[in-house]
Formats: C-alpha cells, structure tokens, sequence
C-alpha cells in the first residue's frame, strides 16, 4: 500500500484531470455534494461520509438518451469519462444490484456498461457518521472492501492508498512520483481508524434499534397481508425521493420524442411509488393502492433481490429516511417487519 | 453482434396495410428491413416515433420473418395513433422479447387451446405453429369466447379452421344475436365436456385477466395438472428485457421470463390476477 500527502493528493487531482472529468466531494452547510474538481478548496470532502446524491447518476443518468430513430448503435458518448473521488462503501454496495440489472443479465446495458469500464472510482473510507448510518447491518463495512479501482483511507497528513483493479494500478503506476510507500505507522492508524468508525456504526444502529439482516428472510413474506404497510404508507405523498436517492433502485422509464424528422427515446428514473408505474394500457393496475406499492418496494428490496441474486438491495446508506417528507423510516419498517411475529 | 448494440433502439418497419378486424380492433401487416424470427408466444414493442412504444404478440405465423402482423386494439395514447396508421407509414419494432411456449414439450399430448376476446390474436400465431406440426400431437382442440359476433376477430379465418380434420374447435358469445347461430355464454361452459385427458392434457389460455382466472379454476377444477396450464400474464411491459422494473410479478419479469408462465411458477405469488 501507498501513502499520498495531502498536497501531492491535489496535483495528483489535476493530472487526472487530462483524461477525465473529476468529480469530487464537497460540503456545503451540513450536507455533501459531488462537484466537478477545478482547484484545491477547502469545502472538498474526501473522508466525511457519503454524499447526498447517489452514485448511481455518474452511471445511469436520471435522463438519458438511449437511441436515435433507428440506429442500431448505440450513440457515441462523446465527453470524456469520469473519475469519481470520496465514493463510499455504501454507494459501491449498490453496484451489487446495478451490475446485476444493468450489466450481468442479458442484453446488457450499452450506456452503462460503457460507464462502468470507462469511468474511474477513487473511494474512501468513512471518517465520521451520520444518524441514519446503517450499513453494518446489511453486512458490510463503512469503508471500501471491493468494487474500487483506488481507494482512499485518510490518515494525519494524507491518505493510504490501495488499489482494487488493474485500471487503479495502471494510474498509480502513471503518476508514482507523488506516492511513497505506507510506514507500518499509517497503516495502524489506518486500522485503528476503521475500528473506531465501526464502533460509531454498530452504537447509531443499536440507539435506532435497527434489525441485522440475518433476521429479514421471510419477513415480508410473513406481513404481506399485515397492517403495516396501510399504517406507514398513511403519510406517503408520492414524491418518489426515496426512489431517486437510492443507490439500488434501478427502475426506469422509457420516453420518445420527436424533434422535425428525427426521433429520439429517452430513459427516464422511474419511481415503483408512483401511482401509474405499473397500470397497463387498459386500465388494469396491481397495485392500485399507495400502500401496495410501499410494500412492493420492500418486497422488491428485502424478498426479491435475495431470492433471485441473493443480496438484499439496500446499502443502509439512510438517504430514503433524510429524503422522506412523510418520515417513513425504512429502519423503523425494517424493525416492525421483523418483530411483527 | 457488436459490443456496443443497442438493446432500446428499433428496427425501421414499413406499414404494408391496416385491416380492420372489429370496430375497435385492428391488424397491421408490417415489413422491417430487418427480418424478425419471433417463437410463438413472444413479442415485440411497436414504436410510433417520436410518440412511444407498446407491446404486442405477433398474430401471424412465426416462420415467416420478413412480414409480420400486430393485431391491435385501441386502448391507450399508442394504440389510438395506431389505428391512425396507413399504408406506407413508418414504425419501428424491436424484438422479438420473452419467452415463447415450449411446443416441443406437448410432443404425443392432447393439447387444449382457449382463447377469450383480443387473445384470439397471440393465439393465432400459436395455431399456425400447432397446425404445422399438428401430427406431433395426439389431439388439438380450440375454445374460444368472445362477448359478441361483432367482436370475433378473424371469423372468415375461424370458420376455415372449423373445417379442418387436425383440430377440434368450438366457439362461443357472452350475449348472441340474428346474426350468431354458435353457442351462448363464456367460454368455460365450453369446458364441460372437453373429452380429453385432462390430467395429461395441455392447456394454453390467453384473453383478459379475469377470462384467465376463471378459465385457470374451470381447468384445474376438472383435472389438469398446474404445470400442463400455460398462461399468457398481463403487466406493464416497457424495456423488455428485464431491466425497467415495471413487469415483475413475484420473482420474475414477465417480459423476460414470460409472458408465458405454466400455472405452478406463479401460484404461489399473491395478487397475480391483479
């Protein structure tokens, strides 16, 4: 592993920046945002915790257009890359069920699966939490174990670098001048580090009282026909936030256009909340109901990602409980899922 | 194919004519430049360009690739543009998508086909395929309803296929009038005295939801077997292939994994009439 200094990490920023469009975090008030990297500031946010927005947009694009009349090609992306910097370990989870929609099943997605090989991901580990943190109980880690090419752990000074792919390896490789190999001293403090924000983790989801995964087989099989879903959808306003911000949800829709002669589709984030996502032409709706597609949307997180692709399709990033108007707390859903007996 | 093919974009298609079927339903001959293979019971997303895109199951015999009939009845913003199109129009398909039925495994079987209103259409395509292999088969059969006379598509192809000596077919309306002198009521009536082995016996259903359902109970009601009854489901079908998320339906896309199911694979989902 290597150690990068905190100023040799911008000009390391600016290189990067020949092939691609570098994307990095920044803090504004209380919250974090990805913007485009132009010069070393002081609101860039490298360690922190995740950002507002999801990963998933650098990838599927909330609107995009996917064909022009009838070219069987796929247009050409014509803008350089991007290279993604501060991404955390719970938005590189939701690449487990992108890569399982978008790029492991047949056909594959052409626009995301150009993004996934182009684009560069420089994660990093988490350094502090927020009150809606959960990851550890969808089993996994507040720092990156998997699905980087380069991953970033701030200590004193810098970072400790480690690479995930041979794309990360090659970049390293391209710019080694500005790296040193980590002292056994870093990569303990790195260690302790880690253990100190997992414990931050496990304490925000004991003080919500948030259920570990290996208690959700079954539970929403269990309360299909529960009250439940009636008395937490009460309050839903159909906005789809939780929708939009979540780093699993992959559901879109597909639009056409016309402009003069030509005609051009789009893809559009969908949201299963919505009252229409489902209705047919005719008429018929199977989920007619606000509380029919709340329950759809943990049944499709918490029963049918883990029974076809065997992961349950949720980060416990926590954004769908910041995101909500009405509060509903996938936490506390998770909870009455589980204790409902 | 190339690496970069692009699974949303259709194949250009010339509207060789539109046939009026019923007052509300009509059929298009289409030519993509293209060439379409489709199986029975699969199908393909029709672009109106620069409107949007609806599925349809082809109606016409699978084997033939350069021609391809949509039969369609006007229910929504595609369909009423639809029914606009003439001769010399242009459209797009894309295709074909899903799964089609598994005719090889009704080898040596008696096999039961019942069509309800506009499932006439799928079922057509299937009939061909049926028909051409019909020898592989120990007994073909065909019940059919409709709610009236006036709305029997392909009554001049229905009353040649009444003729043949490979297929046993009966027909019925929900309301008769001067014109009709076949049976009267719904098709499950039509089930009764079906004089086939039930519990080896095939099935295949298509027509609206609740035809499908009752028609479903009738046949498991007098002995056919769950995994013998294949059904046509109903969702709002957008990508179609799997990744647009409005088709599921339990543990499935019905784009991808059907829109032919056998009754076993999604009984134990609740809601699937729905």
């Amino acid at each position: 592993m290597e150690f990068l200094s905190r100023k040799n990490f911008f000009t390391w920023l600016e290189g990067l920046k020949t092939a691609y469009q570098v994307f990095v975090p920044c803090k504004k008030g209380a919250y974090r945002f990805y913007k485009r990297y132009t010069s070393p500031a002081d609101d860039i946010v490298i360690g922190e915790v995740r950002t507002t927005e999801p990963l998933k947009g650098f990838f599927t694009h909330a609107r995009e257009k996917v064909a022009e009349e009838f070219n069987p090609e796929a247009p050409p992306d014509k803008n350089k890359p991007f290279a993604i910097v501060g991404v955390k370990a719970c938005d590189l989870k939701g690449f487990l069920v992108q890569d399982q929609v978008f790029a492991h099943q047949s056909p594959p997605d052409p626009f995301y699966a150009r993004a996934r090989e182009d684009n560069l991901i420089i994660s990093a580990d988490c350094t502090l939490t927020l009150d809606t943190c959960f990851c550890l109980a969808l089993d996994h880690n507040p720092y990156p174990e998997g699905h980087f090419d380069i991953n970033l752990s701030e200590v004193e000074g810098g970072f400790v670098v480690e690479t995930g792919s041979s794309k990360g390896r090659q970049i390293l490789e391209k710019h080694k001048n500005l790296f040193q190999e980590a002292s056994p001293a870093v990569l303990d403090e790195r260690e302790a580090r880690r253990k100190n924000i997992v414990a931050e983790v496990v304490s925000k989801i004991e003080e919500n009282e948030v259920p570990y995964q290996e208690h959700y087989p079954g539970m929403v099989e269990r309360n299909y026909k529960s009250k439940i879903w009636e008395e937490e959808a009460q309050r839903c306003v159909e906005c789809g936030a939780c929708n939009m911000i979540c780093p699993t949800c992959h559901c879109f829709m597909l639009t056409d256009q016309k402009s003069g002669d030509q005609f051009a589709r789009f893809r559009h984030w969908d949201s299963c909340m919505l009252r229409n996502f489902a209705q047919v032409a005719g008429g018929g709706n199977p989920r007619s109901r606000l509380w029919m597609r709340l329950r759809n949307r943990f049944e499709k997180k918490f029963d049918f990602f883990p029974k076809v692709a065997d992961f349950y399709a949720c980060t416990g990033c926590g954004r769908c409980v910041t995101a909500c108007p009405a509060k509903i707390d996938i936490r506390r859903v998770l909870k009455r899922l589980v204790h409902n007996e | 194919m190339n690496k970069w093919h692009n699974p949303y974009s259709p194949v250009k298609t010339e509207v060789i004519d539109s046939i009026v079927e019923t007052p509300t339903i009509k059929t298009l001959q289409l030519k993509p430049q293209v060439p379409i293979a489709f199986e029975a019971g699969q199908f393909v997303e029709l672009t109106i360009p620069g409107l949007g895109e609806a599925p349809f199951t082809p109606s016409s015999r699978p084997s033939v690739t350069d021609e391809m009939f949509l039969t369609i009845m006007k229910v929504g913003k595609v369909t009423e543009a639809v029914h606009l199109l003439q001769t010399g129009d242009t459209v797009g398909l894309r295709g074909p998508l899903g799964t089609g039925y598994p005719i090889d495994s009704f080898m040596d079987k008696e096999v039961l086909v019942i069509g309800g209103g506009c499932g006439f259409a799928p079922l057509r395509s299937l009939m061909y395929t049926l028909f051409e292999r019909s020898k592989e088969f120990k007994k073909l059969l065909f019940r059919g309803g409709c709610r009236s006379a006036q709305d029997l598509l392909y009554r001049q192809e229905l009353a040649q296929w009444a003729k043949r000596d490979d297929l046993d077919m009966k027909l019925t309306v929900d309301a008769g009038d001067t014109s009709w002198k076949g049976h009267v009521g719904v098709v499950t009536m039509l089930l009764d005295d079906i004089g086939m082995d039930c519990h080896e016996g095939i099935a295949i259903v298509c027509g609206p939801p609740l035809m499908m359902r009752f028609v479903t109970m009738k046949l498991v009601e007098i002995g056919f077997q769950d995994q013998n009854i294949y059904l046509s489901m109903e969702r709002n079908m957008s990508c179609g292939f799997g990744k647009c998320g409005h088709c599921r339906l339990g543990t499935y896309y019905v784009c991808k994994d059907g829109p032919v199911f056998s009754y076993d694979k999604i009984k134990p989902f609740p809601d699937i009439w729905s």
